[in-house]
């Protein structure tokens, strides 16, 4: 983006501008994979510092918002987050923790199912849901040290990042 | 399982009393930098817990009984599965579990031959779904409307719709917003108990109500 942002200030204003063109052009094809794609899931709990990150930003979470595949959840010191996902798979995180919904496709009409969470620090549950029930394969929780299959069940997790 | 895999797991067992003994791999001690605990709990239906492999690339570790507990690192195998105290659980993951969501609940509404009447039974299940909406954070209602096979299929995609709105009535007057309820008619096409066509089956004239 800098380079979008110096040939813009340069005296080529219309390469520059073209350029911003591009850029938007890019970023329009790009939106539509985040903006159309279906909501995988609510916040249904968040206490103290509890965030929504999407798209790099970190976004404090309210109570009843969507979920998207590719969110993460960050919590700080004090926060904690619980979400219920389309199939009834439920997550939550406890204080210091993060974590990214890598993948989440809940379509059995299309066969298309699966269900990646990446726990990158602290302390999450997971409760699994109907994708677990339909294609136990396509479930894993990764973390740095290990990755989680999962045959329809409760499992908590503490992850201490390197 | 096969002798082999027996003496592995009794192998196993024993490294994990004897390095849990040097105090190096204790349990619910915090992890060091770079490793991950993970253990099984129950489910809240009171039901068998399920399985987890934990894996990395040099091993696995299944985790098969209740509280069953394994340390993962990165450069090392999963150690063997051990006991992890509730009281353990309860001090490590008692934040993250108090912020789980409750389960979502399923309630069956039925209703009278080819009508958007509730049967007197359904009737008094209502108060029920009641309750469980209040015990939902930010409720969302979906509801179903089903019909048996009586009649064309396109007139049951309708009797089917007008129970499911029959129903978010009931919700709505009860005090729940509209915009948290979605209705669907799968009219004769998802039979509870299946039939042949043209038949009278008060158990497939059913309005299917999830609260998440």
């Amino acid at each position: 983006m800098n380079n979008f942002r110096s040939s813009c200030g340069s005296r080529d204003g219309l390469r520059g501008g073209l350029l911003w063109i591009a850029a938007a052009v890019l970023l329009l094809t790009a939106m539509p994979a985040l903006a159309q794609q279906p909501a995988a899931g609510r916040v249904k709990v968040a206490s103290g510092a509890a965030f929504i990150v999407r798209g790099g930003n970190a976004v404090p979470v309210r109570i009843g918002e969507t979920v998207y595949q590719s969110d993460g959840l960050r919590t700080g010191a004090d926060g904690r987050i619980g979400i219920m996902l389309n199939d009834d798979t439920r997550v939550s995180l406890g204080p210091s923790s993060e974590v990214s919904l890598d993948r989440f496709a809940y379509a059995p009409a299309d066969g298309q199912l699966g269900f990646v969470l990446r726990v990158v620090r602290g302390v999450a549950a997971y409760v699994s849901g109907r994708i677990a029930k339909l294609s136990p394969d396509s479930v894993h929780l990764e973390t740095p040290a290990a990755i989680v299959g999962v045959r329809g069940t409760t499992l908590a997790l503490r992850v201490v990042p390197e | 399982m096969n002798m082999t895999r027996w003496s592995a797991l009794v192998v196993g067992l024993l490294v994990a009393g004897v390095t849990s003994a040097c105090g190096q791999l204790r349990l619910g001690a915090p992890e060091r930098p770079g490793q991950t605990l993970t253990v099984l709990l129950p489910e809240d239906d009171g039901d068998r817990p399920g399985r987890a492999t934990v894996s990395n690339p040099k091993g696995t570790t299944n985790l098969e009984s209740l509280n069953d507990a394994t340390v993962a690192s990165t450069n090392r195998r999963p150690t063997p599965a051990k006991h992890l105290s509730d009281a353990e659980v309860h001090r490590i993951f008692g934040d993250a579990l108090s912020a789980l969501p409750p389960p979502a609940q399923r309630f069956t509404l039925y209703f009278r031959f080819e009508s958007d009447e509730l049967t007197d039974d359904s009737r008094s299940t209502v108060p029920d779904i009641l309750q469980a909406i209040k015990n939902h954070p930010v409720p969302e209602l979906l509801v179903v409307g089903h019909t048996d096979t009586t009649g064309t299929s396109a007139a049951n995609f309708d009797l089917g719709r007008k129970r499911a709105e029959m129903v978010r009535g009931v919700l709505i007057d009860a005090g729940l917003e509209g915009s948290a309820i979605r209705i669907i008619s799968h009219g004769e096409t998802d039979l509870l108990v299946s039939t042949a066509d043209d038949t009278f089956e008060p158990r497939n004239r059913r309005v299917d109500i999830s609260v998440r």
